[in-house]
Protein backbone atom coordinates (compact mmCIF):
# COMPACT_ATOMS: atom_id res chain seq x y z
CA UNK A 1 0.00 0.00 0.00
CA UNK A 2 1.40 3.39 -0.94
CA UNK A 3 1.89 6.25 1.48
CA UNK A 4 -0.72 8.43 -0.19
CA UNK A 5 -3.25 5.59 0.05
CA UNK A 6 -2.49 5.29 3.75
CA UNK A 7 -3.01 9.02 4.13
CA UNK A 8 -6.39 8.91 2.39
CA UNK A 9 -7.51 5.98 4.53
CA UNK A 10 -6.39 7.66 7.70
CA UNK A 11 -8.15 10.88 6.72
CA UNK A 12 -11.47 9.14 6.20
CA UNK A 13 -11.08 7.21 9.45
CA UNK A 14 -10.17 10.43 11.23
CA UNK A 15 -13.24 12.13 9.77
CA UNK A 16 -15.54 9.54 11.37
CA UNK A 17 -13.69 9.66 14.70
CA UNK A 18 -13.95 13.44 14.65
CA UNK A 19 -17.75 13.33 14.24
CA UNK A 20 -18.22 10.84 17.09
CA UNK A 21 -15.70 12.69 19.22
CA UNK A 22 -17.30 16.07 18.56
CA UNK A 23 -20.72 14.89 19.70
CA UNK A 24 -19.21 13.15 22.69
CA UNK A 25 -17.13 16.20 23.66
CA UNK A 26 -20.08 18.59 23.36
CA UNK A 27 -22.07 16.42 25.73
CA UNK A 28 -19.14 15.76 28.05
CA UNK A 29 -18.42 19.46 28.37
CA UNK A 30 -21.92 20.37 29.47
CA UNK A 31 -22.70 17.43 31.75
CA UNK A 32 -19.19 16.30 32.80
CA UNK A 33 -19.54 12.53 32.64
CA UNK A 34 -18.69 9.82 30.13
CA UNK A 35 -21.85 9.25 28.14
CA UNK A 36 -21.29 5.64 27.03
CA UNK A 37 -24.73 5.43 25.50
CA UNK A 38 -23.41 7.81 22.85
CA UNK A 39 -22.15 4.63 21.17
CA UNK A 40 -25.64 3.21 20.88
CA UNK A 41 -26.94 6.44 19.35
CA UNK A 42 -24.27 5.95 16.68
CA UNK A 43 -25.51 2.38 16.07
CA UNK A 44 -29.06 3.72 16.18
CA UNK A 45 -28.40 6.13 13.31
CA UNK A 46 -27.34 3.27 11.05
CA UNK A 47 -30.19 0.97 12.06
CA UNK A 48 -32.83 3.70 11.70
CA UNK A 49 -31.75 4.05 8.08
CA UNK A 50 -31.91 0.28 7.66
CA UNK A 51 -35.39 0.22 9.20
CA UNK A 52 -36.69 3.02 6.99
CA UNK A 53 -35.00 2.04 3.75
CA UNK A 54 -35.00 -1.75 3.73
CA UNK A 55 -37.98 -2.64 5.94
CA UNK A 56 -40.31 0.26 5.12
CA UNK A 57 -39.07 0.95 1.59
CA UNK A 58 -38.45 4.69 1.79
CA UNK A 59 -35.86 6.23 -0.54
CA UNK A 60 -32.31 6.39 0.83
CA UNK A 61 -32.00 10.17 1.06
CA UNK A 62 -35.30 10.56 2.92
CA UNK A 63 -34.36 7.70 5.27
CA UNK A 64 -31.06 9.32 6.12
CA UNK A 65 -32.66 12.68 6.98
CA UNK A 66 -35.32 11.06 9.18
CA UNK A 67 -32.74 8.78 10.81
CA UNK A 68 -30.61 11.75 11.83
CA UNK A 69 -33.69 13.28 13.46
CA UNK A 70 -34.51 9.99 15.19
CA UNK A 71 -30.95 9.74 16.56
CA UNK A 72 -31.30 13.22 18.03
CA UNK A 73 -34.62 12.21 19.59
CA UNK A 74 -33.07 9.03 21.00
CA UNK A 75 -30.31 11.04 22.68
CA UNK A 76 -32.85 13.49 24.11
CA UNK A 77 -35.04 10.67 25.44
CA UNK A 78 -32.08 9.15 27.29
CA UNK A 79 -31.26 12.57 28.74
CA UNK A 80 -34.81 13.38 29.83
CA UNK A 81 -35.73 9.98 31.20
CA UNK A 82 -32.50 9.14 33.02
CA UNK A 83 -29.67 11.63 33.15
CA UNK A 84 -31.82 14.65 34.07
CA UNK A 85 -33.37 12.84 37.01
CA UNK A 86 -29.98 11.70 38.23
CA UNK A 87 -28.60 15.22 37.89
CA UNK A 88 -31.43 16.68 39.90
CA UNK A 89 -30.62 14.21 42.65
CA UNK A 90 -27.06 15.47 42.65
CA UNK A 91 -25.61 12.16 41.44
CA UNK A 92 -21.84 11.91 41.00
CA UNK A 93 -20.21 11.45 37.61
CA UNK A 94 -19.49 7.79 38.44
CA UNK A 95 -23.20 7.11 38.97
CA UNK A 96 -24.03 8.77 35.68
CA UNK A 97 -21.30 6.74 33.97
CA UNK A 98 -22.69 3.49 35.38
CA UNK A 99 -26.23 4.43 34.35
CA UNK A 100 -25.03 5.20 30.83
CA UNK A 101 -23.30 1.80 30.67
CA UNK A 102 -26.62 0.24 31.63
CA UNK A 103 -28.44 2.21 28.93
CA UNK A 104 -25.86 1.09 26.39
CA UNK A 105 -26.22 -2.58 27.31
CA UNK A 106 -30.02 -2.48 27.20
CA UNK A 107 -30.26 -0.69 23.86
CA UNK A 108 -27.54 -2.74 22.15
CA UNK A 109 -29.37 -5.92 23.08
CA UNK A 110 -32.67 -4.51 21.88
CA UNK A 111 -31.01 -3.74 18.53
CA UNK A 112 -29.63 -7.24 18.27
CA UNK A 113 -32.97 -8.80 19.23
CA UNK A 114 -34.92 -6.75 16.70
CA UNK A 115 -32.49 -6.81 13.79
CA UNK A 116 -30.36 -9.88 14.52
CA UNK A 117 -26.63 -10.13 15.08
CA UNK A 118 -25.65 -10.58 11.46
CA UNK A 119 -24.24 -7.81 9.30
CA UNK A 120 -26.87 -5.63 7.60
CA UNK A 121 -26.32 -3.41 4.62
CA UNK A 122 -27.92 -0.25 3.27
CA UNK A 123 -25.63 0.00 0.27
CA UNK A 124 -27.36 -0.56 -3.02
CA UNK A 125 -25.84 -2.39 -5.93
CA UNK A 126 -22.26 -3.25 -6.53
CA UNK A 127 -19.22 -2.12 -4.64
CA UNK A 128 -18.07 1.01 -6.41
CA UNK A 129 -14.63 1.14 -7.88
CA UNK A 130 -12.63 3.97 -6.35
CA UNK A 131 -11.81 7.07 -8.34
CA UNK A 132 -8.17 7.32 -9.22
CA UNK A 133 -6.55 10.51 -7.96
CA UNK A 134 -2.78 10.73 -8.33
CA UNK A 135 -2.39 6.97 -8.20
CA UNK A 136 -4.56 6.69 -5.09
CA UNK A 137 -7.96 4.97 -4.96
CA UNK A 138 -10.60 7.12 -3.28
CA UNK A 139 -14.18 5.84 -3.06
CA UNK A 140 -17.04 8.35 -3.38
CA UNK A 141 -18.20 7.53 0.12
CA UNK A 142 -14.74 8.32 1.50
CA UNK A 143 -14.93 11.74 -0.15
CA UNK A 144 -18.43 12.22 1.27
CA UNK A 145 -17.27 11.24 4.76
CA UNK A 146 -14.39 13.70 4.70
CA UNK A 147 -16.51 16.53 3.25
CA UNK A 148 -19.42 16.03 5.66
CA UNK A 149 -17.15 15.78 8.65
CA UNK A 150 -15.14 18.87 7.78
CA UNK A 151 -18.18 21.00 7.12
CA UNK A 152 -19.87 19.83 10.33
CA UNK A 153 -16.77 20.58 12.38
CA UNK A 154 -16.57 24.09 10.97
CA UNK A 155 -20.27 24.79 11.37
CA UNK A 156 -20.28 23.51 14.95
CA UNK A 157 -17.33 25.73 15.73
CA UNK A 158 -19.16 28.76 14.32
CA UNK A 159 -22.42 27.69 15.96
CA UNK A 160 -20.86 27.56 19.42
CA UNK A 161 -19.04 30.81 18.92
CA UNK A 162 -21.69 33.08 17.40
CA UNK A 163 -25.24 31.86 18.03
CA UNK A 164 -27.12 32.57 21.22
CA UNK A 165 -27.83 28.92 22.01
CA UNK A 166 -24.23 28.02 21.22
CA UNK A 167 -22.99 30.66 23.62
CA UNK A 168 -25.27 29.42 26.36
CA UNK A 169 -23.94 25.89 25.78
CA UNK A 170 -20.47 27.19 26.39
CA UNK A 171 -21.67 29.09 29.44
CA UNK A 172 -23.19 25.97 30.97
CA UNK A 173 -20.03 24.02 30.11
CA UNK A 174 -17.92 26.63 31.78
CA UNK A 175 -19.82 27.09 35.00
CA UNK A 176 -23.34 25.67 35.41
CA UNK A 177 -24.16 27.68 38.50
CA UNK A 178 -23.03 30.98 37.08
CA UNK A 179 -24.91 30.22 33.87
CA UNK A 180 -28.01 29.53 35.93
CA UNK A 181 -27.54 32.78 37.83
CA UNK A 182 -27.37 34.75 34.62
CA UNK A 183 -30.73 33.43 33.49
CA UNK A 184 -29.78 30.46 31.35
CA UNK A 185 -32.03 27.47 31.80
CA UNK A 186 -29.40 24.79 32.04
CA UNK A 187 -31.78 21.85 31.49
CA UNK A 188 -32.90 23.24 28.17
CA UNK A 189 -29.37 23.98 27.07
CA UNK A 190 -28.26 20.47 28.04
CA UNK A 191 -31.20 19.04 26.11
CA UNK A 192 -30.14 21.02 23.06
CA UNK A 193 -26.60 19.74 23.49
CA UNK A 194 -27.85 16.17 23.59
CA UNK A 195 -29.89 16.75 20.45
CA UNK A 196 -26.91 18.20 18.59
CA UNK A 197 -24.38 15.66 19.86
CA UNK A 198 -26.68 12.71 19.17
CA UNK A 199 -27.45 13.96 15.66
CA UNK A 200 -23.69 14.07 15.02
CA UNK A 201 -23.33 10.52 16.33
CA UNK A 202 -26.21 9.39 14.13
CA UNK A 203 -24.62 11.00 11.07
CA UNK A 204 -21.31 9.27 11.83
CA UNK A 205 -23.09 5.94 12.22
CA UNK A 206 -24.87 6.34 8.89
CA UNK A 207 -21.64 7.28 7.10
CA UNK A 208 -19.86 4.24 8.52
CA UNK A 209 -22.78 2.00 7.56
CA UNK A 210 -22.65 3.37 3.99
CA UNK A 211 -18.95 2.59 3.92
CA UNK A 212 -18.61 -0.78 5.68
CA UNK A 213 -22.15 -1.95 6.68
CA UNK A 214 -23.48 -2.36 10.22
CA UNK A 215 -23.72 -4.74 13.15
CA UNK A 216 -25.21 -4.19 16.64
CA UNK A 217 -21.79 -3.85 18.27
CA UNK A 218 -20.44 -1.22 15.87
CA UNK A 219 -21.18 1.58 18.33
CA UNK A 220 -18.85 0.38 21.06
CA UNK A 221 -15.84 0.51 18.77
CA UNK A 222 -16.76 3.90 17.34
CA UNK A 223 -17.36 5.28 20.81
CA UNK A 224 -14.00 4.03 22.02
CA UNK A 225 -12.22 5.77 19.17
CA UNK A 226 -14.23 8.92 19.79
CA UNK A 227 -13.26 8.92 23.47
CA UNK A 228 -9.60 8.39 22.60
CA UNK A 229 -9.74 11.25 20.09
CA UNK A 230 -11.35 13.56 22.65
CA UNK A 231 -8.84 12.77 25.36
CA UNK A 232 -5.72 13.07 23.20
CA UNK A 233 -7.03 16.21 21.52
CA UNK A 234 -8.05 17.90 24.73
CA UNK A 235 -11.57 18.06 26.11
CA UNK A 236 -13.30 21.34 25.51
CA UNK A 237 -12.00 22.57 22.21
CA UNK A 238 -13.28 21.73 18.73
CA UNK A 239 -9.89 22.19 17.02
CA UNK A 240 -8.50 19.90 19.71
CA UNK A 241 -11.08 17.21 18.90
CA UNK A 242 -10.30 17.47 15.19
CA UNK A 243 -6.58 17.30 15.86
CA UNK A 244 -7.02 14.33 18.20
CA UNK A 245 -9.07 12.45 15.62
CA UNK A 246 -6.53 13.22 12.93
CA UNK A 247 -3.62 12.05 15.07
CA UNK A 248 -5.48 8.89 16.02
CA UNK A 249 -6.37 8.09 12.42
CA UNK A 250 -2.81 8.71 11.26
CA UNK A 251 -1.23 6.68 14.07
CA UNK A 252 -3.55 3.76 13.44
CA UNK A 253 -3.09 3.68 9.69
CA UNK A 254 0.62 4.32 9.73
CA UNK A 255 0.80 1.50 12.27
CA UNK A 256 -1.20 -0.71 9.93
CA UNK A 257 1.16 0.22 7.15
CA UNK A 258 3.98 -1.39 9.12
CA UNK A 259 2.26 -4.04 11.23
CA UNK A 260 -0.98 -5.88 10.61
CA UNK A 261 -4.37 -4.23 10.75
CA UNK A 262 -5.90 -6.09 13.73
CA UNK A 263 -3.69 -4.09 16.07
CA UNK A 264 -5.59 -0.81 15.41
CA UNK A 265 -7.52 -0.94 18.69
CA UNK A 266 -4.42 -1.77 20.68
CA UNK A 267 -2.50 1.11 19.08
CA UNK A 268 -5.31 3.54 19.88
CA UNK A 269 -5.48 2.50 23.50
CA UNK A 270 -1.77 2.46 24.08
CA UNK A 271 -1.76 6.08 22.85
CA UNK A 272 -4.68 6.80 25.18
CA UNK A 273 -2.87 5.33 28.19
CA UNK A 274 0.23 7.36 27.42
CA UNK A 275 -1.84 10.53 27.27
CA UNK A 276 -3.80 9.70 30.41
CA UNK A 277 -0.59 9.18 32.33
CA UNK A 278 1.52 12.02 31.06
CA UNK A 279 -0.81 14.63 29.63
CA UNK A 280 -4.39 13.98 30.76
CA UNK A 281 -5.53 17.37 29.50
CA UNK A 282 -4.63 16.38 25.92
CA UNK A 283 -2.90 18.42 23.27
CA UNK A 284 -4.96 21.58 23.32
CA UNK A 285 -6.72 21.26 26.64
CA UNK A 286 -6.15 23.45 29.63
CA UNK A 287 -4.65 21.91 32.72
CA UNK A 288 -7.40 20.33 34.78
CA UNK A 289 -7.08 19.76 38.44
CA UNK A 290 -9.81 18.27 40.51
CA UNK A 291 -9.69 19.61 43.99
CA UNK A 292 -11.85 17.81 46.52
CA UNK A 293 -11.82 19.08 50.02
CA UNK B 1 -28.02 -33.37 37.51
CA UNK B 2 -24.87 -32.51 35.58
CA UNK B 3 -26.67 -29.43 34.36
CA UNK B 4 -27.34 -28.34 37.91
CA UNK B 5 -23.70 -28.93 38.87
CA UNK B 6 -22.61 -26.95 35.81
CA UNK B 7 -24.67 -23.97 36.95
CA UNK B 8 -23.28 -24.23 40.46
CA UNK B 9 -19.69 -24.28 39.12
CA UNK B 10 -20.39 -21.16 37.03
CA UNK B 11 -21.92 -19.46 40.07
CA UNK B 12 -18.76 -20.29 42.01
CA UNK B 13 -16.56 -18.76 39.32
CA UNK B 14 -18.64 -15.59 39.19
CA UNK B 15 -18.67 -15.31 42.96
CA UNK B 16 -14.86 -15.28 42.93
CA UNK B 17 -14.89 -12.65 40.17
CA UNK B 18 -17.46 -10.35 41.72
CA UNK B 19 -16.17 -10.55 45.28
CA UNK B 20 -12.65 -9.70 44.15
CA UNK B 21 -13.92 -6.80 42.03
CA UNK B 22 -15.92 -5.60 45.00
CA UNK B 23 -12.68 -5.15 46.94
CA UNK B 24 -11.53 -2.73 44.24
CA UNK B 25 -14.80 -0.99 43.34
CA UNK B 26 -16.86 -1.23 46.48
CA UNK B 27 -14.28 -0.97 49.25
CA UNK B 28 -11.69 1.26 47.60
CA UNK B 29 -13.96 3.26 45.29
CA UNK B 30 -11.82 2.65 42.19
CA UNK B 31 -14.22 2.03 39.32
CA UNK B 32 -12.58 -0.64 37.17
CA UNK B 33 -13.94 -1.90 33.84
CA UNK B 34 -11.06 -4.33 33.36
CA UNK B 35 -11.90 -7.33 35.49
CA UNK B 36 -12.53 -9.64 32.55
CA UNK B 37 -9.00 -8.87 31.40
CA UNK B 38 -7.50 -10.32 34.60
CA UNK B 39 -9.97 -13.20 34.41
CA UNK B 40 -8.71 -13.84 30.87
CA UNK B 41 -5.05 -13.51 31.81
CA UNK B 42 -5.56 -16.20 34.46
CA UNK B 43 -7.28 -18.48 31.98
CA UNK B 44 -4.66 -18.00 29.28
CA UNK B 45 -1.67 -18.39 31.60
CA UNK B 46 -3.04 -21.65 32.99
CA UNK B 47 -4.05 -22.97 29.58
CA UNK B 48 -0.72 -22.14 27.96
CA UNK B 49 1.32 -23.62 30.80
CA UNK B 50 -0.79 -26.77 30.84
CA UNK B 51 -0.69 -27.21 27.06
CA UNK B 52 2.89 -26.24 26.31
CA UNK B 53 4.82 -27.20 29.45
CA UNK B 54 2.42 -29.79 30.93
CA UNK B 55 3.05 -28.22 34.30
CA UNK B 56 0.88 -29.24 37.28
CA UNK B 57 -2.32 -27.46 38.24
CA UNK B 58 -1.16 -25.94 41.50
CA UNK B 59 1.95 -24.44 39.91
CA UNK B 60 -0.17 -22.98 37.08
CA UNK B 61 -2.56 -21.36 39.48
CA UNK B 62 0.34 -19.74 41.34
CA UNK B 63 1.91 -18.49 38.09
CA UNK B 64 -1.45 -17.10 36.95
CA UNK B 65 -1.97 -15.25 40.22
CA UNK B 66 1.54 -13.77 40.15
CA UNK B 67 1.38 -12.61 36.52
CA UNK B 68 -2.11 -11.24 36.87
CA UNK B 69 -1.10 -9.50 40.07
CA UNK B 70 1.80 -7.82 38.32
CA UNK B 71 -0.53 -6.62 35.58
CA UNK B 72 -2.87 -5.44 38.33
CA UNK B 73 -0.07 -3.28 39.70
CA UNK B 74 0.46 -1.89 36.23
CA UNK B 75 -3.20 -0.87 36.04
CA UNK B 76 -3.31 0.29 39.63
CA UNK B 77 -0.43 2.72 39.25
CA UNK B 78 -2.34 5.14 36.97
CA UNK B 79 -4.91 5.48 39.78
CA UNK B 80 -2.32 7.55 41.59
CA UNK B 81 -2.33 10.17 38.87
CA UNK B 82 -5.83 10.10 37.47
CA UNK B 83 -9.06 9.61 39.31
CA UNK B 84 -12.76 8.78 39.09
CA UNK B 85 -14.08 8.56 35.57
CA UNK B 86 -10.73 9.15 33.94
CA UNK B 87 -9.40 6.17 35.84
CA UNK B 88 -12.39 4.11 34.64
CA UNK B 89 -11.41 5.00 31.08
CA UNK B 90 -7.81 3.92 31.75
CA UNK B 91 -8.99 0.50 32.95
CA UNK B 92 -11.24 0.35 29.90
CA UNK B 93 -8.13 0.90 27.76
CA UNK B 94 -6.32 -1.93 29.54
CA UNK B 95 -9.29 -4.21 28.90
CA UNK B 96 -9.26 -3.44 25.17
CA UNK B 97 -5.50 -3.93 24.86
CA UNK B 98 -5.60 -7.27 26.69
CA UNK B 99 -8.44 -8.50 24.50
CA UNK B 100 -6.53 -7.35 21.46
CA UNK B 101 -3.46 -9.36 22.48
CA UNK B 102 -5.56 -12.49 23.13
CA UNK B 103 -7.29 -12.07 19.81
CA UNK B 104 -4.37 -11.09 17.59
CA UNK B 105 -1.25 -12.78 18.87
CA UNK B 106 -2.28 -15.86 16.94
CA UNK B 107 0.99 -17.80 17.15
CA UNK B 108 0.94 -17.66 20.95
CA UNK B 109 -2.68 -17.46 22.10
CA UNK B 110 -4.35 -19.16 19.16
CA UNK B 111 -6.20 -15.94 18.30
CA UNK B 112 -9.95 -16.20 17.64
CA UNK B 113 -9.62 -19.99 17.36
CA UNK B 114 -8.74 -20.12 21.04
CA UNK B 115 -6.91 -22.88 22.88
CA UNK B 116 -8.66 -26.28 22.79
CA UNK B 117 -7.86 -29.46 24.68
CA UNK B 118 -6.79 -28.14 28.08
CA UNK B 119 -6.10 -31.29 30.16
CA UNK B 120 -7.98 -32.09 33.36
CA UNK B 121 -6.19 -30.95 36.49
CA UNK B 122 -4.61 -33.35 38.96
CA UNK B 123 -4.05 -32.36 42.59
CA UNK B 124 -1.83 -34.64 44.69
CA UNK B 125 -2.61 -37.57 42.41
CA UNK B 126 -6.36 -36.96 42.48
CA UNK B 127 -7.72 -36.36 39.03
CA UNK B 128 -10.44 -33.71 38.85
CA UNK B 129 -12.48 -35.30 36.12
CA UNK B 130 -16.10 -35.24 37.21
CA UNK B 131 -18.52 -32.39 37.75
CA UNK B 132 -18.67 -33.24 41.46
CA UNK B 133 -14.92 -32.93 41.87
CA UNK B 134 -14.83 -29.68 39.89
CA UNK B 135 -17.59 -28.27 42.03
CA UNK B 136 -15.71 -29.21 45.19
CA UNK B 137 -12.56 -27.56 43.86
CA UNK B 138 -14.40 -24.36 42.91
CA UNK B 139 -16.13 -24.46 46.28
CA UNK B 140 -12.84 -24.74 48.15
CA UNK B 141 -11.23 -21.92 46.13
CA UNK B 142 -14.35 -19.78 46.48
CA UNK B 143 -14.35 -20.24 50.26
CA UNK B 144 -10.66 -19.32 50.39
CA UNK B 145 -11.30 -16.16 48.34
CA UNK B 146 -14.29 -15.22 50.49
CA UNK B 147 -12.36 -15.84 53.67
CA UNK B 148 -9.41 -13.73 52.50
CA UNK B 149 -11.73 -10.91 51.41
CA UNK B 150 -13.60 -11.07 54.69
CA UNK B 151 -10.31 -10.87 56.60
CA UNK B 152 -9.09 -7.98 54.43
CA UNK B 153 -12.16 -5.81 54.78
CA UNK B 154 -12.23 -6.23 58.54
CA UNK B 155 -8.54 -5.56 58.95
CA UNK B 156 -6.85 -2.18 59.49
CA UNK B 157 -5.90 -2.32 55.79
CA UNK B 158 -9.57 -2.69 54.88
CA UNK B 159 -10.46 0.33 56.97
CA UNK B 160 -7.77 2.36 55.22
CA UNK B 161 -9.32 1.32 51.90
CA UNK B 162 -12.72 2.52 53.05
CA UNK B 163 -11.27 5.80 54.22
CA UNK B 164 -9.64 6.30 50.81
CA UNK B 165 -13.02 5.69 49.23
CA UNK B 166 -14.77 8.18 51.48
CA UNK B 167 -12.12 10.90 51.55
CA UNK B 168 -8.72 10.37 50.07
CA UNK B 169 -7.18 13.58 51.32
CA UNK B 170 -8.32 12.82 54.85
CA UNK B 171 -6.75 9.36 54.64
CA UNK B 172 -3.53 10.97 53.52
CA UNK B 173 -3.70 13.46 56.33
CA UNK B 174 -3.92 10.55 58.76
CA UNK B 175 -0.52 9.43 57.56
CA UNK B 176 -1.82 6.48 55.53
CA UNK B 177 0.12 5.49 52.45
CA UNK B 178 -2.77 5.92 50.05
CA UNK B 179 -0.71 5.17 46.94
CA UNK B 180 0.56 1.77 48.01
CA UNK B 181 -2.84 0.77 49.41
CA UNK B 182 -4.53 1.51 46.11
CA UNK B 183 -1.99 -0.46 44.10
CA UNK B 184 -2.05 -3.32 46.59
CA UNK B 185 -5.83 -3.71 46.46
CA UNK B 186 -5.65 -3.76 42.69
CA UNK B 187 -3.01 -6.50 42.80
CA UNK B 188 -5.13 -8.57 45.19
CA UNK B 189 -8.27 -8.13 43.09
CA UNK B 190 -6.46 -9.03 39.89
CA UNK B 191 -4.84 -12.09 41.46
CA UNK B 192 -8.19 -13.40 42.70
CA UNK B 193 -9.82 -12.80 39.33
CA UNK B 194 -7.11 -14.90 37.70
CA UNK B 195 -8.01 -17.80 40.02
CA UNK B 196 -11.49 -17.71 38.52
CA UNK B 197 -9.90 -17.65 35.07
CA UNK B 198 -7.77 -20.72 35.82
CA UNK B 199 -10.83 -22.61 37.01
CA UNK B 200 -12.79 -21.59 33.94
CA UNK B 201 -10.02 -22.73 31.58
CA UNK B 202 -9.67 -26.14 33.24
CA UNK B 203 -13.39 -26.67 33.59
CA UNK B 204 -14.46 -25.80 30.04
CA UNK B 205 -11.13 -27.18 28.68
CA UNK B 206 -11.36 -24.66 25.85
CA UNK B 207 -10.88 -20.91 25.93
CA UNK B 208 -11.18 -18.18 23.34
CA UNK B 209 -11.09 -14.37 23.60
CA UNK B 210 -14.89 -13.94 23.38
CA UNK B 211 -15.22 -15.00 27.03
CA UNK B 212 -13.12 -12.04 28.17
CA UNK B 213 -14.61 -9.05 26.36
CA UNK B 214 -15.53 -5.60 27.54
CA UNK B 215 -19.15 -6.79 27.87
CA UNK B 216 -17.96 -9.47 30.29
CA UNK B 217 -16.22 -6.77 32.32
CA UNK B 218 -19.41 -4.74 32.36
CA UNK B 219 -21.31 -7.85 33.45
CA UNK B 220 -18.98 -8.50 36.39
CA UNK B 221 -19.16 -4.83 37.34
CA UNK B 222 -22.96 -5.01 37.19
CA UNK B 223 -22.96 -7.97 39.60
CA UNK B 224 -20.98 -5.88 42.08
CA UNK B 225 -23.16 -2.79 41.66
CA UNK B 226 -26.45 -4.68 41.74
CA UNK B 227 -25.49 -6.75 44.78
CA UNK B 228 -24.13 -3.70 46.50
CA UNK B 229 -20.76 -1.99 46.43
CA UNK B 230 -18.93 -2.50 49.68
CA UNK B 231 -20.70 -5.68 50.73
CA UNK B 232 -19.21 -9.11 49.98
CA UNK B 233 -22.46 -11.01 50.56
CA UNK B 234 -24.28 -8.74 48.15
CA UNK B 235 -21.87 -9.82 45.44
CA UNK B 236 -22.32 -13.49 46.30
CA UNK B 237 -26.08 -13.17 46.12
CA UNK B 238 -26.10 -11.12 42.92
CA UNK B 239 -23.67 -13.50 41.20
CA UNK B 240 -25.97 -16.42 41.96
CA UNK B 241 -29.09 -14.58 40.79
CA UNK B 242 -27.59 -13.20 37.58
CA UNK B 243 -26.05 -16.54 36.56
CA UNK B 244 -29.29 -18.42 37.19
CA UNK B 245 -31.37 -15.76 35.41
CA UNK B 246 -30.81 -16.84 31.75
CA UNK B 247 -31.35 -20.48 32.72
CA UNK B 248 -34.58 -19.54 34.44
CA UNK B 249 -35.67 -17.64 31.32
CA UNK B 250 -34.93 -20.73 29.25
CA UNK B 251 -37.13 -22.80 31.55
CA UNK B 252 -39.93 -20.33 30.93
CA UNK B 253 -39.74 -21.38 27.28
CA UNK B 254 -37.62 -18.57 25.90
CA UNK B 255 -35.28 -19.65 23.10
CA UNK B 256 -31.69 -19.52 24.29
CA UNK B 257 -30.62 -16.92 21.72
CA UNK B 258 -33.21 -14.49 23.08
CA UNK B 259 -32.50 -15.53 26.66
CA UNK B 260 -28.89 -14.36 26.28
CA UNK B 261 -30.05 -10.93 25.09
CA UNK B 262 -32.77 -10.85 27.75
CA UNK B 263 -30.19 -11.46 30.47
CA UNK B 264 -28.15 -8.50 29.32
CA UNK B 265 -31.23 -6.32 29.01
CA UNK B 266 -32.28 -7.23 32.53
CA UNK B 267 -28.94 -6.48 34.16
CA UNK B 268 -28.51 -3.30 32.09
CA UNK B 269 -31.97 -2.13 33.14
CA UNK B 270 -31.28 -3.10 36.76
CA UNK B 271 -28.12 -1.02 36.62
CA UNK B 272 -30.04 2.04 35.41
CA UNK B 273 -32.92 1.57 37.87
CA UNK B 274 -30.58 1.08 40.82
CA UNK B 275 -28.60 4.18 39.90
CA UNK B 276 -31.86 6.12 39.85
CA UNK B 277 -33.35 4.83 43.08
CA UNK B 278 -30.75 2.95 45.08
CA UNK B 279 -27.16 3.63 43.98
CA UNK B 280 -25.74 1.54 46.81
CA UNK B 281 -27.26 -1.63 45.32
CA UNK B 282 -29.47 -4.12 47.10
CA UNK B 283 -27.41 -4.57 50.26
CA UNK B 284 -24.40 -2.34 49.74
CA UNK B 285 -23.08 0.55 51.73
CA UNK B 286 -21.20 2.67 49.19
CA UNK B 287 -23.14 4.90 46.77
CA UNK B 288 -20.37 6.48 44.64
CA UNK B 289 -20.70 9.87 46.25
CA UNK B 290 -17.77 12.12 45.65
Amino acid sequence: MSLTQTLVNSLSAAAVYALVALGFALIYNTVRFFHFAHGIVFTGGAYFVFLLKVWLGFPLFFSIIVAIGLSAILGCLIEISIYRRLRHKGASSLILLLASLGVYVVLQNIVSMVFGDDIKTIRSGMVEEGINILGTKVTPIQIAIIAVSLSLLVSCFLFLKYTKIGQSMRAVANDPELACASGIESDRVILATFALGSALAGIAGILVALDVDMSPTMGMNALMMGVVAVIIGGVGSIPGVALGALLLGMAQHLGVWKISSQWQDAIAFVILLIFLLFRPQGFLGRKIKKVTI
Amino acid sequence: MEYLLHILILIGIYIILSVSLNLVVGYSGLLSIAHAAFYGVGAYVAALLALKLHSPFLLNIICAVILSGLLGALVGIPSLRIRDDYFAIATFAFQVITFSVMNNWVSFTGGPMGLPGIPQPTIFGLEINTHYRFLSLVFVLGVIVLWVCHKIVNSPFGRVLKSIREDEIFAQAQGKNVASCKVLVFVIGAGMASVAGVMYAYYISFIDPTSFTIMESIFILSIVIIGGAGNIWGSVLAAAVLVILPEALRFLGMPSSIAANMRQIIYGALLVILMLFRPQGFIGEYAFKK
